[in-house]
């Protein structure tokens, strides 16, 4: 099973890294946070864990299930 | 792996606001920069110019500021910066010195990227004299010394009162006229006419006055800190990048060309400076709550936490038994940014990193598209233009900080 993207936007300092990244994936919404595209195909776990490692903030976060990943 | 280093310094009988905790690994690091109960303490001593500015605030009041800063330091902004913008600036500031066959790497640093903060930070130049840039020039580095005065060697309490007089003159000077003229477009803007308003951080505060409601002195220290930051960090690094890179050429000449040509060299080789040589040698932060670490490392509420990135950047598990050593052809870890923490985590990751570092390179980084960062364009311009040690002029460290900075470094170019 893929991994599940959520951003905490109480964490995202709207760094826009995964908005320049990956604008298949993410975009900014109104208060110019991050937030999943809505029906984006997400990529394989390796590349979210690529991309949750690079967030600065770490308010990209991973799921598989409900358990939460450590992205490190 | 190693065990985490914790030091309690006269632990348990300290008071838990006396106490300091020392970690030198990376996952301890950066856990620590993303921990929201830990606040910044590095400029503690350097408030004449630094309090209250983004990389001071926390919370609330960061999260708000640094969503409005953010729109200045995207990517695309970036790209134009580095594509359109800099290299002319660059080829203006470094003609003079290449027609002349020398120079000293630590004033041209500082000169260079002093001319490309001043656009970003948006501070107006409008005599475009020498003159007027030495003084600038001047204001700058007492704004440096300001920020830095934790480590400094001189005497703190008249250095304070010196660096607050800079303060009100450049104020008067540079920073007012430049407060007018963007006042004066975005009202036009706003009454629709067709004028460009500066994209920088002083445009971009004005513009977003009502929402961020910041007093005149803090717009007035926000933008003599993005004008000291932009300059200094990336001049130190500018002049560190060519001293390690000169130390890899003697030892791997066939790598003489790739300083020149290979960009993706050249960006590797500031990554790696940028690695071994942090800006600040620590960071620092302050526990609001108890913290624990995912280690098991317990913060009391009130302990300073002292971030060793001198160690941490050097971490030979995650970046090989010649990690103290400058070698950009190393191969990393996944997870592991090649300038490993120096650019911090967390809420204060350096705004600016992306515009001075570039973007990490992939195994699929396309050059064509790729962003270098500035201090890149700037180095390998440098070694365009032939820089080379002086031998008779050896470079010497500033006696005036304890921080490990260069004084003088004589080059001969050409």
């Amino acid at each position: 099973m893929s991994y599940r993207v959520e951003i905490d936007r109480d964490v995202c300092i709207s760094s826009g890294r995964c908005v320049a990244d990956r604008p298949d994936l993410f975009r900014f919404d109104d208060e110019e946070l991050a937030e999943p595209v809505p029906g984006a195909t997400l990529p394989a776990d390796a590349a979210l864990l690529d991309l949750a490692r690079t967030c600065p903030s770490g308010a990209l976060r991973l799921f598989d299930g409900e358990v939460e990943i450590d992205a490190g | 792996m190693e065990e985490p280093a914790v030091t309690a310094v006269a632990a348990e009988e300290a008071a838990p606001e006396h106490r300091t905790v020392v970690l030198s690994t990376f996952a301890d690091a950066k856990d620590a920069y993303r921990s929201k109960d830990l606040r910044q303490s590095l400029y503690d001593e350097g408030e004449v110019v630094m309090a209250d500015v983004l990389v001071n605030l926390h919370g609330e009041e960061h999260r708000s500021r640094r969503r409005v800063e953010n729109r200045m330091f995207r990517r695309e902004v970036f790209e134009r910066y580095e594509r359109d913008l800099f290299p002319a600036v660059t080829d203006a500031t470094i003609a003079p010195y290449v027609a002349a066959g020398r120079v000293d790497l630590v004033h041209l640093g500082h000169e260079l990227m002093l001319n490309l903060a001043a656009l970003t930070a948006g501070v107006d130049r409008p005599e475009g004299t020498a003159e007027e840039t030495e003084r600038l020039y001047a204001y700058m580095m007492s704004f440096i010394e300001g920020a830095t005065l934790a480590h400094s060697t001189k005497d703190k309490a008249v250095q304070r009162g010196v660096i607050a007089q800079a303060l009100d003159d450049w104020d008067a000077e540079f920073l007012a006229p430049s407060i007018a003229r963007r006042r004066d477009l975005l009202a036009r803007e706003a009454a629709g006419e067709d004028v460009e308003v500066p994209r920088d951080v002083l445009a971009t505060l004005l513009r977003h006055a009502d929402e961020l409601t910041l007093a005149p002195e803090v717009i007035r220290r926000e933008v003599a800190f993005f004008l000291l930051a932009g300059a200094h960090t990336s001049a130190t690094a500018f002049v560190r990048a060519i001293d390690h890179i000169l130390g890899w050429i003697d030892e791997h000449p066939e790598d003489a060309a790739a300083a020149v040509d290979d960009p993706l060299f050249v960006q590797r080789c500031i990554h790696e400076t940028v690695r071994l040589n942090p800006s600040s040698p620590t960071g620092r932060r302050r526990a609001l709550a108890p913290v624990s670490l995912r280690s098991g490392i317990d913060i009391p509420e009130g302990a300073t936490v002292v971030i060793d990135l001198q160690a941490v950047n050097r971490d030979v598990t995650l970046f090989g038994a010649d990690a103290a050593d400058f070698n950009p052809r190393r191969t990393l870890p996944p997870g592991v940014a090649p300038f490993g923490l120096s650019f911090a985590a967390g809420m204060h990751v350096c705004i600016g990193q992306d515009l001075a570092a570039g973007v990490v390179q992939r195994a699929d980084t396309d050059p064509g598209s790729h962003l270098f960062g500035l201090v890149t364009g700037a180095v390998q311009q440098m070694f365009a233009a032939g820089t080379r040690r002086d031998p008779d002029n050896p470079p010497r460290r500033d006696a005036a900080t304890a921080r490990p900075y260069w004084g003088s470094y004589p080059v001969l170019l050409g």
